[in-house]
């Protein structure tokens, strides 16, 4: 494990200069030791402060290399701190470095490093705090430049990388302040080209995300995190209710072709940035419609498809076919695939549901569904499926509470969830909950089902058992354990679990061109390039991770078609400087729940309105309606555009 | 509300406005660089920091809002140091050339400067600062100059919604850049430019600020009639500018009030009169021109009244269309006065008048902003009326409003609208009826209000039931789906603003596209509530001063019926006014068949202006005996055999009427050139000699007179100089006073290529043609096309085309439009080298015509 010699990172100043020592792990730094295949870290410089791997780093050179990169690449000059003082302090480093520096320039450093408190945003006010921390513990380093006792001699190589904390936690990095800040500038056009730099499917995450960046919110240590996910729908409902079309331009087409397997998040994402980068982009998708599990799989009161369709359909005029009704290892073969194309996307989701493990599970009782996921597909697909009065639906994620919504609308008079936890525990997005309940549906907490009851080869009912909670399991929640003797039935007519779904790998068969998978039923990728043991196979999205979120499939798709461009161009597969910095800083952490904002707060986020009441129950009218653009800037205007840079120094 | 201390004061101010609204509330100045009231704040400049107890970091008081409880402190040492440094860092590079600096002496820069006491610059830094841009027509960019407040970027973007300027690059190397192709060149960059970073080149070096005298007055350029100063000096005006927060405009301007008043000071301005002395044109002196066209008028002799006919102009102001009518009826006993307005204006304003009692606009522009909706049938709102525009940029884009554009060509505000309705031509009156029907059908009519104020009200049940729906999608190519989305959103709008212009009102169907439109107002709720309204936009700058006084054989001041409402005006008059009248068609007549002898033009240009200007030519060269009245030398002064020279707006006093009923006060700002006399001078003038009773009418007494004899004019008061504009009586209908007009529609969809001619953005009128400013983007005139149909005949941009219609042939330099269907072309009509009207026929602005590449 590398020696950190010296670290200001989170305003905690470690100095072994002259002796003593700290790893990076004892610290809690998690950054890697080494970058790509060039060499070693040897200094970190960002955000929150320097880290020193190595004593000969040249701070004073890599401060002055710091600052022309922040000035000069990212800082957006919108405010005079930023745009002036950063140029002020970039001259006045560069000077130092050449050498012509005087005593006094490091006064100007620690002024101007004040200032740039009064910044507009983060992104400069938090670049002069390495620059300040260096001028402050290296101030040595700085006084040899001065009197001529010191010439440069700088890292090999350089590296930065612009974030932010809501930016880094978005599985698919969508660059999320920019984006709200064309929204508060009443750009919503440029808005969605923000957003399709890293996600073609706008009217899907500005409805269905986790927003797992909402909890990296700086605004939330002020008073509420911003509506990041709502803010990206506002935009993309802007460009369909204004009948627009993105101007998207592909680059020249490439004589190469590409097979992109299933038409979910990750298969179309996928697809997209290779189309635009000139592929020629063949999808097959098991369905006879787009969307994976968004569309057979989240029902259209929280995700219309006509507008899940639209997203789709914006991909798929950039020159991309979809063959419906095709499925691998059914209708195609992996072998043939990679015959027939230079390239092959694994995006074939996660459609097993997994078994309950009670007594008449296998039994074919009618009035036993194989699962949440076969319920509102064949409900979506329109199949002919009937839902009876008593409806008993186990499990506690989204599939379940999607499965009890869409059984009242279905016909179902009572709608009970069974789940083997409390309601806390349950990993179902608290606002669903409560928009099931509104709706009417019972919970049952703390029971599990223990035997399907049937007579005549029909379920009439579940026996359950109490559950009470122990100790926390793995996942941190409290492990539930049974009741012994507390069994009862109750009464139902179909019973669905939703207790998860595995990929069905069954495709690869025999001839598995070696592709490993996990002991979880999954693929296995390499690296962050999503490239499988199979040389030119790549895989991404729920078949690769396990049964996830439509961001972290958007995520794996976009970085899976990166890096196909670069293996069907060079042969190689490999992550570039931005990719590995995206992961670098990533695993290093953005967001600090603990920081002390400074700022004032007192604005509480804007909520886009909604339809109320169990009435809406009885339709698939969407539930959550538009937000009024007025409101998003109002909502936009809560941002504090939390931008920081980070470099590393390698050698 | 929330309740809040700012250095010791308290305030109470409404739930999300900003700590510096809060202050300005007490009277608590905050130092503000940035900020601009007009725009969404910016906080750039950082110079309005503030303290707040409790809070660490300072905050800008211009984008923070005030929230309850908190104590607010403006004034400390740590403020004033930040203050100071952040313009101590706006300084760096910023060039010492204030003294050849536009905005020396009115610069925000310089002020701050002298405010914060910054005398000492101890920063410094390489100068990366892009060099001067002088690559854009009429304005400069300076960006060393530039403090990037982005007022300009934001007005641009948010107020005229052209969203040209963009900041571009990154870093200290950012500037403000420009898509040239999207620029309105309305100058309002320049205006709202703290510093000389964004200047006129028209104006740059010409004055210093403190030299100018700023005279307000109205620009009447078109209807809008925004608020301006002129800036004077030395009897020119140099440069205009205008008000934030004084009038609606708040301070906008376009092309035409910024950049577009070069004709004043144009060479071709006419300075003398001129009398035809055998085949040329002489100066003479105004006594001789007078009694020349004094002699003439004698020689006449009894039956002159059937030998003269006059056209007057949306160019003069009230007082001065009153006086050549009066003039006309009373003194030489003909009703044969027209105008322009007999091509457009008239033909909708009769249907309105008779359908919905109304006599223009039934509501302020100003109310159109905060409409819930807003439909534009057949208007390019843009060049038509651009501060109509500027609402709906209010509505549409900040307030949540929806917008529907219904036309036969592509505008620019199509790029906001929520449906954009591209109809066949000639199919206006088919889709107003589809929409009105389909309100009523979804059950989105305001019954109520029908039942109460619409007197044939089952009529209009019974018409709209009938509309043919499946005919409609037909005869305008739409599909149904838009149609039912663009009827969803008026209808279900609590407050309407419909919009419609010159593609209706001078279209080959005004009448019936009017009918339906006023039969959709009715349905779709534009008529009742305070906000929205009814608005027909025309595009000539005192056009409702010319129907309000009475410049046309039907009416008399007023709107009154020129029949029905004799009495009060000859009584007033003492006078008998003459039977019949010839309209302008007439008139034309009269002058082929040598019926008319004399005719009197009073600031307008029939050559250019009028359809079927090939046939006024011929005719304007045989009548017998042509005055001219006018500022600038052009075909048709040639033509003359007395010329007068006049006025334009910024060297005469009176009133104009906007297209929304204000009436506002000219004040003359300089001189006229020459011997060039006022408009309504002249008139007077001429109107003594023929009286032969030695008195002048003097403006104020007109202006009585008009208060006297036309109702809606009784309560204006522009009696004290400080009065700048007065409302009139706003439009309110009686229960059962409105009309269903049955609309008979006929299957008129055109056949073969199609002209359409128009005004555009650049130009106002023919006058612009003769200002540097305007001319500098719009130099001369075009016919555009699509470029699918530019291929289809051969042709590329910038080649020629020969266009010949049934009234005649014209060679015309070729323009590509994205914005045009195949098969519609469209021309500018501005323009006296591409004279397009005389393409046109007496049916409309539209014409069917054969075209070969030339």
């Amino acid at each position: 494990m590398a020696q950190v010699v010296f670290s200001s990172w989170g305003r905690k100043i470690v100095d072994n200069r002259q002796g003593g020592e700290a790893d990076l792990a004892s610290l809690k730094l998690k950054l890697a030791e080494n970058y790509l295949s060039e060499g070693k870290i040897v200094a970190f410089m960002g955000w929150d402060g320097i880290v020193l791997m190595d004593r000969a780093t040249d701070v004073v050179a890599m401060a002055a290399e710091y600052m022309k990169r922040v000035q000069e690449k990212y800082c957006c000059a919108k405010c005079t701190p930023g745009k002036k003082g950063t140029r002020v302090l970039l001259d006045t480093l560069a000077r130092i470095v050449a050498g012509h520096g005087e005593e006094r320039d490091l006064e100007i450093i620690e002024d101007l490093a004040a200032l740039l408190e009064t910044c507009k945003c983060t992104l400069c006010m938090t670049s002069a705090i390495p620059v300040f921390d260096a001028v402050k513990h290296f101030r040595q380093d700085f006084l040899d430049y001065i009197g001529g006792k010191r010439k440069p001699s700088p890292a090999k190589a350089y590296w930065e990388k612009l974030t932010a904390p809501c930016m880094d936690r978005c599985p698919a990095h969508i660059d999320i302040p920019a984006y709200i800040e064309e929204i508060k500038d009443y750009r919503f056009d440029e808005a969605l080209d923000v957003i399709r730099r890293n996600m073609p499917l706008p009217a899907v995450c500005g409805r269905v995300c986790p927003h797992p960046c909402e909890k990296a919110c700086r605004r939330a240590l002020v008073d509420d995190p911003i509506s990041i996910m709502v803010l990206k729908r506002v935009p993309s409902d802007h460009e369909w209710m204004h009948h627009k079309q993105p101007p998207l331009l592909p680059k020249p087409r490439k004589n190469k072709k590409v097979c992109v397997v299933g038409a979910g998040p990750a298969g179309v994402t996928c697809a997209y940035y290779l189309l635009l980068e000139g592929y020629e982009v063949t999808i097959l998708e098991m369905l006879s419609e787009p969307g994976g599990t968004v569309a057979v799989g989240i029902p259209d009161y929280r995700m219309p498809r006509h507008l899940l369709r639209r997203d789709i359909e914006i991909i798929t005029s950039l020159g991309g076919e979809i063959r419906y009704n095709t499925k691998l290892g059914r209708d195609v073969s992996l072998k043939q695939l990679k015959e027939e194309y230079d390239a092959v996307f694994l995006g074939t989701g996660a459609f097993k549901s997994k078994p309950m493990g009670v007594e008449g599970e296998d039994a074919g009782y009618e009035g036993f569904s194989p699962g949440g996921i076969h319920y509102l597909r064949a409900v979506a697909l329109g199949q002919p499926i009937e839902t009876p009065k008593r409806v008993i639906v186990v499990g506690g994620g989204n599939t379940a509470i999607d499965c009890v919504r869409v059984a009242l609308r279905e016909g179902a008079e009572e709608s009970i969830l069974v789940y083997r936890r409390t309601r806390k525990e349950m990993p179902a997005e608290p606002y669903e909950v409560d928009d099931a309940e509104e709706e009417n549906v019972k919970f049952e907490f703390l029971r599990n089902p223990t035997r399907l009851i049937a007579e005549n080869g029909k379920v009439v009912g579940v026996e359950v058992v109490e559950m009470e909670l122990g100790e926390p399991d793995e996942s941190g929640r409290r492990r539930p354990a049974p009741k012994p003797g507390s069994e009862y039935v109750i009464p139902c007519d179909l019973v669905i679990p939703a207790i998860g779904q595995d990929p069905d790998l069954s495709y690869l068969g025999e001839e598995d061109f070696g592709i490993k998978q996990t002991r979880w039923n999954s693929i296995v990728t390499h690296g962050g390039t999503m490239m499988t043991d199979c040389e030119g196979v790549f895989a991404g999205g729920d078949c690769e991770y396990g049964a996830m979120t439509v961001v972290v499939a958007v995520g794996h798709g976009r970085r899976a078609a990166r890096v196909m461009d670069r293996w069907l161009t060079e042969g190689k597969a490999y992550l570039d400087q931005e990719d590995a910095m995206e992961d670098l800083v990533n695993q290093l952490g953005v967001f600090d729940e603990k920081e002390n904002v400074g700022i004032l707060g007192g604005l509480h986020r804007e909520h886009q309105p909604k339809i109320s009441g169990a009435e809406r129950a009885k339709n698939y009218e969407e539930i959550e309606l538009a937000m009024p653009e007025s409101q998003a800037v109002r909502e936009a205007a809560r941002c504090l555009r939390c931008y920081r840079v980070g470099m590393v120094a390698v050698n | 509300m929330v309740n809040l201390k700012i250095d010791g004061k308290e305030v109470q101010i409404e739930k999300g406005a900003t700590i510096l609204a809060a202050a300005e509330k007490v009277g608590v100045a905050i130092p503000t660089l940035c900020f601009l009231k007009k725009v969404s704040s910016t906080g750039a400049c950082r110079i309005c920091v503030v303290d707040i107890a409790g809070v660490d970091k300072p905050m800008t008081a211009c984008n923070t809002v005030a929230v309850d409880g908190i104590v607010v402190t403006t004034q400390s040492e740590r403020l004033a140091k930040i203050r100071r440094q952040v313009v101590e860092l706006l300084l760096v590079n910023h060039p010492l050339d204030c003294p050849v600096c536009d905005a020396g002496g009115e610069c925000d820069l310089q002020n701050v400067c002298y405010a914060q006491d910054v005398t000492s610059q101890p920063f410094g830094a390489e100068d990366v600062n892009p060099g001067v841009i002088d690559r854009w027509p009429l304005i400069q960019q300076v960006p060393n100059r530039c403090i990037l407040c982005e007022k300009c970027v934001k007005v641009c973007h948010e107020v005229v919604g052209s969203s040209a300027l963009f900041v571009n690059d990154k870093g200290d190397r950012a500037f403000v850049d420009k898509h040239l192709e999207l620029c309105e060149f309305c100058g309002n960059c320049v205006q709202v430019c703290p510093t000389g970073t964004m200047i006129s080149k028209p104006f740059k070096f010409r004055a210093r600020p403190w030299e100018l005298r700023k005279i307000p007055t109205v620009c009447t350029a078109c209807g809008s009639h925004c608020q301006v100063n002129l800036n004077v000096k030395q009897d020119e005006v140099y440069r205009v500018t205008s008000e934030d927060g004084v009038t609606r405009n708040d301070g906008n301007l376009c092309i035409g009030g910024f950049f577009g008043t070069g004709y004043l000071r144009s060479p071709a301005r006419l300075t003398t009169p001129l009398v035809k002395q055998g085949e040329s044109q002489q100066p003479a002196s105004w006594d001789t021109a007078l009694a020349a066209i004094v002699e003439r008028l004698q020689s006449l002799g009894a039956a002159k009244g059937e030998a003269v006919a006059g056209l007057a102009s949306a160019r003069l102001t009230n007082e001065e269309n009153y006086l050549f009518q009066k003039l006309f009826r009373v003194l030489l006993g003909s009703n044969s006065i027209d105008s322009e307005a007999r091509f457009g204006a008239l033909r909708s304003n009769g249907v309105l008048r008779q359908a919905l009692g109304l006599s223009g606009a039934s509501n302020r522009i100003d109310r159109i902003a905060a409409a819930e909706a807003v439909l534009i049938f057949g208007c390019d709102v843009t060049a038509e009326a651009p501060a109509i525009d500027w609402q709906i940029e209010q509505s549409c884009r900040k307030r949540d409003g929806k917008l529907v554009m219904a036309g036969q060509r592509g505008v620019k505000l199509d790029r906001h609208a929520h449906t954009v309705l591209r109809y066949r031509p000639g199919s206006e009156a088919a889709l107003a009826m589809a929409l009105a029907r389909t309100i009523l059908d979804a059950g989105l009519a305001d019954t109520a209000f029908l039942q109460q104020y619409v007197a044939n009200g089952d009529e209009l049940l019974a018409g709209l039931q009938g509309v043919d729906l499946a005919a409609a999608v037909a005869a305008t190519g739409l599909a149904p789906d838009l149609i039912v989305e663009a009827a969803r959103y008026l209808g279900e709008a609590k407050s309407v603003a419909l919009i419609f212009g010159a593609d209706i009102s001078k279209g080959p169907e005004a009448e019936v596209a009017t009918a339906a439109l006023a039969n959709l107002a009715l349905v779709c709720g534009a008529l009742h509530g305070e906000i929205g309204g009814l608005f027909p936009v025309e595009d000539k700058g005192n056009m409702q001063g010319l129907l309000d006084m009475g410049l046309c054989p039907e009416s008399l001041p007023g709107q009154q019926d020129y029949a029905s409402s004799k009495a009060p005006f000859e009584k007033a008059w003492q006078a008998t006014l003459p039977a019949g009248g010839r309209d302008a068609f007439a008139i034309l007549e009269g002058i082929e068949k040598g019926e008319i002898r004399f005719l009197y033009l009073a600031a307008t240009n029939p050559l250019v202006s009028f359809p079927e200007a090939g046939r006024w030519r011929k005719a304007l060269a045989t009548v017998e005996f042509l005055v001219v009245q006018d500022i600038l030398a052009s075909e048709l002064t040639a033509l003359a055999d007395v010329v007068l020279p006049a006025t334009g707006f910024a060297e005469k006093n009176g009133t104009v009427t906007s297209l929304d009923q204000r009436i506002n006060r000219l004040v003359q700002a300089t001189g006229a050139p020459g011997a060039a006399r006022e408009d309504f001078a002249i008139l007077a003038d001429l109107y003594q000699r023929l009286a032969g009773n030695g008195q002048v009418p003097q403006l104020d007494q007109l202006a009585s007179e008009i208060k006297g004899l036309v109702p809606s004019y009784a309560d204006i008061r522009l009696s004290s100089q400080a009065a700048r504009s007065g409302l009139k009586a706003p439009y309110a209908p009686a229960p059962g006073s409105l009309r269903y007009t049955p609309v008979v529609l006929t299957s008129t969809t055109a056949a073969g290529p199609q002209l359409v001619t128009g005004k555009i953005l650049f130009h106002f009128g023919t006058t612009t043609t003769f200002a540097d400013g305007c001319l500098a983007v719009a130099p001369s005139g075009y016919v555009a096309m699509s470029p699918r149909d530019a291929e289809a005949w051969g042709v590329k941009d910038g080649g020629r085309v020969k266009l010949t219609s049934s009234s005649g042939s014209l060679l015309a330099p070729v323009k590509l439009s994205d914005q045009l269907p195949d098969g519609l072309l469209f021309a500018p009509s501005h323009f006296a080298d591409t004279p397009v009207q005389q393409l046109l026929t007496a049916a409309g602005n539209r014409v069917s015509v054969q075209v070969a590449k030339a």
